[in-house]
């Protein structure tokens, strides 16, 4: 693997060669810390800074009932299809503030074919982005996100976790696989606030700083004569535990105004979306909001009814207040589940697991406004163009963030490419 | 569609067959990849079997010889040998799981013996916590934190069962007894995906993971191709549960398509090539099949065990793959993860890339230790004893001013972080109050003592990372330690069984800091970091209970007490 302080001199190199000259701080040898104590290459930095957030639909929402409707069809269930601000795209009636804001930052996939249909390797496929495999343990998306994009000596998290409530434990922890501990996630459960954020009553201030530095000292004589990544990893994390605490107001929706969060409304999901905002104009490079009891075998319409209209009023908001924010170009929004639900109505009214035609969107950081990329047939039975897997939409990510889409990690001597296969991003969706 | 999934695999292969050319390329001591004769894997022939130190010789001497002689030829002198005191935590630490108690470092360092290193050895392996470490170690091995075989693997451990033993119970379990009951966790977790039970058996076991295979022969490694996958599936995928039970089927042939899209019937296979010959067994038609699975319902409701097949591919696998010209592979995998265990990293790593492209650091040490541990029954405690009391083992970890040589000279010893289990027992171990031990009748008793708080902490395990390659620590770890209310309670109590009540009784900041720096170190205090803490200490002598509480924090989650060194 690269050496982290490598990739962040030549990341500074790159971006910021200009701005660095003209903060006089030339020097050969300059890390990314001496960099900061400039505040214009620390505003600079913080501008470049991209993110994602990811609303992540557990149990598999209906891509019938949100991005690709099929009205007057047998599948198509009771709800009408309405135009979107793209002439002749339609999306569900359930979404209408997304159908009106369609145009200007959101593309549509609709050819996802994943093929894997059941809860838990749907959940892995759709998090890794490739099959799981024996004895690799790969990285999720959002570790990977954090590994590319969060700097060094981030004084906060790199990747942020919210539970939903019918993920199932086992698919929801989030993994950071051979990218190591240092990319996991901070996992919320039923706290707003992560855990170990707030020193002990027990514990002064002062107690709590002054052992932070003892044992900072004693660790330096121990690694003297003993380079070694692992220690060196042992001493970051330490290094970042005051910092961190400190971002513990980021997850306080109190520090926002009544009428903020009256805007993104009063559900968990609503609120949880406003907090991954506040992550991540703070510099959070991942954040993943779930919103469960998607997995409507039956009563499909009635679960819509409910389901839809929330996640098009929270992301028709989050993308507003990202955008009214100037937030908008750098963070990447997107829907995802671990697939869709069947075309065919069964008998409970319900629709059941469907990983062959499913949709997503992506909206924001690198995207071309109002793309329609594949297509499904008047059924929604199977893709009929476009088809891609769950590599190829990774790679989309990756490339709208910027993240070098051939690049390869090395497991041992092994290399293994960032996307499974060297999938190509889905340029026709890229801006 | 197919033809650009196609197009990408090959793309894939590519890239991966580029890194065994570099490797090939890399290594002047192994032929041409396309030999197969000459794979890694493959017995090592007679000739070069001949030219090894002889068998008779003592594990530790053999492996000294060995890396001596790489050290030699790459003009490296090793790092000089570490002092006593961390000798004794490296061996406490890599055979019991745990940090010694300041009592043993103190008896250690003070004998004259001139054996007193076999004699500690001896005395922990000798020991009942010897068991339960592997036991950790072996069910995080098999099982990944998953399922329940801690029950067998105690059993296992604590009889001394051989590792061929272990292998041929795990494998051939069916559960119509007690103790088959238990060893059936290994393959039921398993039983709903058997191209995924494949690859664990293969790289588990084998040292091999042939998952590559499993779509396309394996680029230029010549020893991996489908036939190889397909192979040791046939042996395994007659194996179902049923009501509990594990059994197999009489019949069941494994297909497979090529990358050209051509259908194929596996042959029954082991990883050497050996094949199986089965008589013809024909495919019941789908009215037995259906007959047969309203049998196996009825018996499952019942709570009976599904029927014994007349011949078991599973146990045509444990006896080919244990026999003695095919053994080479489960003996070469088992010494190689010991190997990586205790000293840092394999002689081949990863260590389940066992094959022609990725050949050992030191192949004749590797093919000496797998005849040694096959011809000695596949005792494993026997092996580790062995490589823990080589020099090459007992090395200092310090590689002062110049760039530290390569890993694989084993020029000096690895740090290495503390598993899970390890480090949950010892954050118990090192804040018990260290007068105790002393005031305990014989070291049995003793040993007994540090086995029960190790296990009493051993729920902290989950709270920390597992081992993995590049491993790292994150800040879920250091929030936890730094503001966790039972890290708080549980480890800087100042009760007085514990480090930090023991201190209370001591007036003097030096005294203090001695004991606190001893005790949880496990090693002589220095005269600058007493000072160091002593100075903390005097500055906060308004509030001194907290200020040992402090100190004991920072000695906890320094990287001294995190790594094994």
């Amino acid at each position: 693997m690269q050496n982290p302080s490598l990739n962040r001199r030549s990341f500074l190199g790159k971006s910021l060669g200009t701005t660095a000259a003209v903060a006089g701080a030339a020097a050969a040898d300059m890390t990314l810390l001496n960099a900061l104590a400039q505040p214009a290459v620390a505003a600079e930095l913080k501008k470049q800074q991209k993110s994602v957030i990811l609303l992540w639909l557990a149990g598999g929402a209906s891509q019938l009932e949100t991005f690709d409707p099929k009205p007057g069809r047998a599948t198509g269930g009771p709800y009408r299809a309405i135009p979107t601000s793209v002439p002749g795209v339609h999306f569900s009636e359930l979404m209408p503030k997304m159908a009106a804001r369609f145009a200007k930052n959101t593309a549509v996939i609709r050819s996802l074919n994943t093929k894997i249909a059941d809860h838990g390797g749907g959940a892995t496929l759709m998090s890794l982005g490739r099959r799981d495999e024996p004895s690799v343990r790969y990285p999720d998306l959002g570790a990977v996100v954090a590994r590319e994009l969060a700097r060094a000596d981030a004084t906060v998290p790199d990747y942020v976790s919210f539970y939903a409530q019918t993920e199932g434990r086992g698919s929801a922890v989030g993994q950071s696989g051979f990218l190591g501990a240092r990319y996991l996630p901070m996992f919320l459960t039923d706290k707003s606030k992560p855990d170990n954020l707030e020193r002990l009553a027990a514990v002064s201030d002062l107690d709590h700083k002054q052992r932070a530095d003892l044992r900072d000292m004693l660790s330096k004589r121990f690694a003297e004569g003993r380079d070694n990544a692992a220690v060196g990893s042992h001493n970051q994390a330490y290094a970042r535990v005051r910092g961190l605490m400190a971002s513990d107001k980021l997850f306080d929706i109190e520090q926002e105004s009544q009428k903020m969060r009256d805007r993104y409304g009063p559900t968990q999901f609503g609120q949880q979306a406003l907090v991954a905002r506040r992550l991540v104009e703070a510099g959070v490079p991942f954040v993943k909001v779930g919103r469960g009891w998607w997995d409507s075998h039956g009563e499909n319409f009635e679960t819509h009814l409910e389901l839809v209209p929330e996640l098009d009023h929270v992301m028709s908001t989050l993308l507003d207040d990202l955008a009214e924010r100037g937030m908008l170009e750098n963070t990447l929004v997107v829907t995802l589940s671990e697939f869709g639900r069947t075309p065919r109505i069964n008998a409970s009214l319900g629709r059941d697991h469907f990983a062959s035609a499913w949709s997503t969107s992506l909206t924001g950081c690198g995207i071309r406004g109002g793309a329609v990329y594949g297509k499904t047939d008047e059924d929604g039975q199977k893709v009929v163009d476009g088809e891609i897997n769950a590599a190829a939409l990774f790679a989309t990510i990756y490339e709208a963030l910027g993240i070098d889409v051939t690049k390869e990690y090395h497991v041992g001597p092994r290399p293994i490419p960032i996307v499974d296969n060297f999938a190509g991003p889905v340029t026709e969706v890229l801006a | 569609m197919r033809n650009r999934d196609a197009y990408r695999r090959f793309v894939a292969a590519c890239a991966l067959a580029t890194f065994v050319f570099a490797a090939v390329a890399l290594s002047a001591s192994i032929a041409p990849a396309n030999n197969n004769a000459s794979s890694s894997a493959a017995p090592a022939p007679a000739a070069a079997l001949e030219k090894l130190q002889p068998a008779e010789r003592p594990i530790a001497v053999v492996v000294d010889h060995y890396i001596d002689a790489r050290l030699a030829s790459a003009k490296v002198q090793p790092a000089p040998a570490a002092d006593d005191a961390n000798l004794i935590r490296r061996l406490t630490l890599d055979l019991v799981g745990r940090v010694p108690t300041p009592l043993e470092v103190q008896e250690f360092v003070a004998s004259r013996a001139a054996d007193k290193r076999e004699q500690l050895v001896d005395r922990l392996i000798a020991s009942e916590a010897f068991a339960d470490h592997q036991v950790n170690e072996f069910d995080w091995l098999l099982m990944q934190g998953q399922g329940n075989l801690r029950g067998y693997l105690t059993d296992a451990f604590r009889d001394k069962r051989s590792w061929d033993t272990i292998f041929r119970e795990l494998l051939l379990a069916d559960g119509a007894d007690k103790e088959s009951k238990a060893a059936i966790e290994f393959l039921k977790p398993r039983m709903k995906d058997h191209d995924r039970l494949t690859n664990d058996v293969s790289s588990l076991f084998f040292g091999v993971n042939i998952s590559c295979a499993q779509c396309h022969d394996h680029p230029l490694a010549k020893d991996w191709k489908q036939d190889h996958f397909y192979g040791l599936k046939s042996f395994l995928a007659r194996t179902y549960e049923n009501g509990g039970y594990i059994s197999e089927r009489e019949y069941g042939l494994v297909n497979y398509l090529t990358p050209a899209g051509q259908q194929r019937e596996a042959k029954v296979m082991f990883l050497t090539g050996r094949v199986i010959d089965m008589p013809k067994q024909a495919e019941p038609d789908n009215k037995a099949k259906k007959a047969e699975q309203e049998a196996l319902k009825k018996l499952a409701d019942k709570k009976l065990p599904p029927p014994t097949p007349k011949q078991s591919l599973r146990r045509k696998l444990v006896d080919t793959a244990l026999s003695a010209d095919q053994r080479d592979f489960f003996a070469r995998s088992i010494v190689n993860r010991l190997w990586a265990r205790l000293y840092g990293q394999g002689l081949v790593n990863p260590v389940d890339q066992m094959h022609s492209g990725n050949p050992p650091s030191h192949p004749e040490l590797l093919t000496w230790l797998a005849r040694d541990t096959a011809e000695h029954g596949f005792d494993l405690a026997r092996l580790m004893r062995g490589l823990v009391l080589s020099k090459a083992y007992a090395r200092d970890s310090r590689w002062p001013s110049t760039e530290r040589p390569a890993a694989e000279l084993f020029a000096v010893a690895q740090v290495r972080p503390l598993s899970p289990n390890q480090y949950a027992a010892s954050l118990r171990i090192a804040t018990s109050d260290p007068e105790m031990w002393s005031k305990l009748a014989d070291d049995k008793t003793r040993m007994q003592r540090a086995t029960s708080l190790a296990n009493s902490a051993r729920s902290w395990a989950t709270s920390f990372a597992p081992l993995t390659d590049n491993f790292q620590v994150g800040v879920n770890e250091s929030l936890l330690l730094a503001n966790d209310a039972r890290i708080w309670s549980e480890f800087l109590s100042d009760a007085g069984d514990r480090l930090v009540g023991r201190m209370k009784t001591i007036k003097e900041p030096r005294g203090q800091a001695e004991l606190a720096l001893t005790t949880v170190l496990a090693r002589p205090a220095d005269a600058e970091e007493t000072q160091l803490l002593a100075d903390y200490l005097s500055a906060r002598k308004d509030r001194p209970l907290e200020a040992a509480r402090q100190i004991v924090w920072s000695l906890l989650t320094s990287s001294e007490f995190r790594f094994n060194y």
